[in-house]
């Protein structure tokens, strides 16, 4: 929900509230000012009335208003008020009825004044009327100003907005804010470019740490590597031969182990350029030419099927690596005289190929140190699952009769 | 042929000195930045082993000192970072080559050897070996005087082979140098066997020897029989 309307939202449920207690109390405080103001009227005509008496003798009758009647005694001793209902000019209507009973010149007289008052129902139409215009009109009033507003008061903010949308913590730019004259959104800017600036050199320290923690490991490997080949030259026999080279070949994993994880991480911190249109079918075929001599060793069969050319923006070395783990991947957990087929087509592209069943899944086989059999690495799947998140590209694995990568665009 | 060797790590500068010295080079060892300057400013050299990651500066920086004082000089350069823009600059600076750590002596070697190639030091672009002849121009196999056709890949491992003589190679060696880091096989090496085999035939049906031993089963080498 945008701010705005959480704010016209919860604006206009307070004003609702307000308004249902405004009214209420209002309909009290009218109905007892009205009658109030009534009876008020009603005794002063009271009084008017006596005077008249007094002065002329006439007794004045105006029915329903003014009804006066000479009494033998008195037989009630205070004034009262009613509210009474009655007909008049043909609808029923509510009256005040003020009643006396008074002494005038030696006579009793029985006093009954009436006064129309609201109706109950009417007040409360009127109230509801005035409410409902009361609420529209102020809700909208500040609907719309708040949407003048948007435009005028919002406008840095969302170029701001667009600015950190845009920003990149491996790009080379660093955030620049419009200068708001609204103190909490200056704020908030503060705020971010020093969260930006603070991110930025634990990137960059990182960054350099995991590229001098890699030199470090680098170097001492190739002293190993350097010396066990030295020993390789001698004359040994064949037992210390295979010894130095399951040695070799163990130095060679755990370097391969730790380029790797190096390139995820670099990979992960979106360090490599997407900086050229890149055709996967050209892709394909050139890989697959220059694999050629691992499919005729494994005596596969590569099908390659293109309906349209799938083209995607990214770094090329990248692109190589993706192409790489999977034709890699395809090879490796194939078995001899196996097929591969390649489906590319404009939103998608496949690679399927024969193998053993085997207990991964889509929901594991991408994970890390996952591994389909013992001899490798478990890290070419992850790479490429984690160059396609980085890439903004969907892999699907599927195990069918073949077992199929699916690669899509989002 | 002289090589300069700079290396801050004294373990790996001394086997890569050994090895260079017993392959008929005249090495010398640089193990931080500003002897490293020094000695390409007053000597000459053919080949500079650049790290450039020094204790004391930058080594990209001493291509400055390179091209001011030994514009001849092959450079190859060697760091730890398998990182694209480092070795994007090497090159764009004028490196001849770029390694990454750990390598194996025997792609050194060839790695050496194809910039004095490429440089033109040995005066010739034809390798020979007994009957078999490599032009390094034309990418060319000559034996026995016929020219035998050879794939990319074919020519590259039977080059590896004579270039590194005598020397027992691994077959993730040979992997590594025909697939550089592309492919993860782990364990998966029969391709070798296939490409090997392929060559085998065609020297054989050319009138040539077989040279290439295998050795228990895991490494091969190329010598005289």
């Amino acid at each position: 929900m945008k701010f705005l309307s959480k704010i016209n939202r919860n604006y206009f449920f307070l004003l609702l509230i307000i308004m249902i207690i405004v009214s209420v109390a209002g309909y009290f405080i009218l109905q007892f000012i009205i009658l109030d103001d009534a009876r008020e009227n009603l005794t002063q005509n009271e009084a008017l009335i006596i005077n008249q008496i007094i002065k002329t003798g006439e007794i004045p009758n105006i029915h329903p208003i003014v009804e006066i009647t000479r009494i033998n005694n008195k037989t009630v001793k205070e004034s009262s008020f009613k509210e009474i209902n009655m007909p008049y000019e043909g609808e029923e209507e509510t009256f005040l009825e003020y009643s006396n009973q008074v002494k005038i010149k030696d006579s009793f007289y029985q006093i009954t004044l009436r006064e129309t008052t609201f109706e109950k129902d009417n007040l409360v139409i009127l109230l509801a009327m005035s409410f409902i215009v009361l609420l529209t009109a102020s809700f909208g009033i500040s609907f719309f100003v708040s949407k003048k507003m948007n435009k005028t008061i919002w406008v840095d903010f969302e170029s701001n907005l667009e600015e950190i949308e845009n920003f990149s913590l491996s790009g080379e730019s660093s955030l620049s804010f419009i200068q708001t004259d609204i103190e909490e959104f200056d704020r908030l800017n503060t705020v971010i470019n020093k969260l930006t600036k603070k991110l930025k050199s634990d990137f960059v320290s990182l960054k350099e740490f995991t590229e001098s923690a890699s030199h470090e490991i680098q170097t001492p490997l190739a002293v190993v590597l350097l010396n066990l080949e030295e020993v390789l030259q001698q004359d040994l026999n064949k037992d210390t031969f295979e010894k130095v080279i399951a040695s070799i070949n163990a130095i060679k994993r755990l370097s391969n182990l730790n380029k790797s994880l190096i390139l995820m991480t670099k990979i992960e911190n979106n360090q490599f350029k997407a900086d050229n249109l890149v055709s996967i079918s050209d892709l394909f075929k050139h890989k697959i030419d220059e694999y050629s001599t691992l499919f005729e060793s494994k005596k596969l069969n590569t099908e390659i099927n293109i309906d349209q050319d799938f083209g995607l923006r990214i770094n090329e070395q990248i692109a190589d690596i993706l192409i790489n783990n999977l034709l890699s991947n395809a090879i490796k957990h194939n078995f001899e005289g196996g097929k591969i087929q390649i489906y590319i087509n404009k939103n998608e592209f496949r690679i399927c190929n024969t193998g053993e069943d085997h207990f991964l899944t889509n929901d594991n086989i991408f994970n890390r140190f996952v591994k389909g059999n013992p001899g490798s690495y478990g890290l070419g799947l992850s790479i490429v699952k984690k160059i396609c998140e980085s890439q903004n590209l969907n892999i699907q694995y599927e195990k069918k009769e073949l077992h199929c990568f699916i690669i899509k665009s989002n | 042929m002289k090589i300069l060797i700079i290396e801050d790590e004294i373990e790996l500068l001394i086997a890569e000195s050994n090895y260079l010295t017993k392959e008929g080079y005249v090495c010398e060892m640089a193990e931080n930045f500003q002897k490293a300057g020094e000695k390409i400013s007053i000597y000459e050299y053919d080949i500079i082993l650049l790290d450039i990651t020094l204790p004391d500066g930058n080594g990209l920086e001493l291509f400055k000192t390179v091209k001011k004082y030994n514009v001849k000089a092959g450079v190859i350069i060697i760091s730890a970072k398998n990182s694209l823009d480092d070795k994007i600059i090497g090159l764009d600076l004028g490196a001849d080559d770029y390694m990454t750590k750990p390598f194996q002596l025997s792609e050194l070697n060839s790695r050496i050897k194809a910039v004095l190639r490429r440089r033109q030091f040995d005066g010739s672009n034809i390798i020979t070996f007994n009957e078999i002849s490599l032009n390094t121009d034309s990418k060319a196999i000559n034996i026995n005087g016929n020219d035998i056709s050879f794939t990319k890949k074919e020519y590259d491992l039977l080059l590896y082979f004579i270039v590194n003589k005598n020397r027992v190679l691994t077959k993730e060696a040979i992997a590594e140098h025909l697939w550089e880091d592309n492919i993860d096989l782990a364990d998966n090496f029969d391709f070798i066997y296939t490409h090997l085999n392929n060559i085998r035939k065609k020297i054989k049906s050319a009138g040539g020897k077989d040279y290439i031993k295998t050795i228990y089963g895991m490494g091969y080498k190329l010598g005289e029989l």
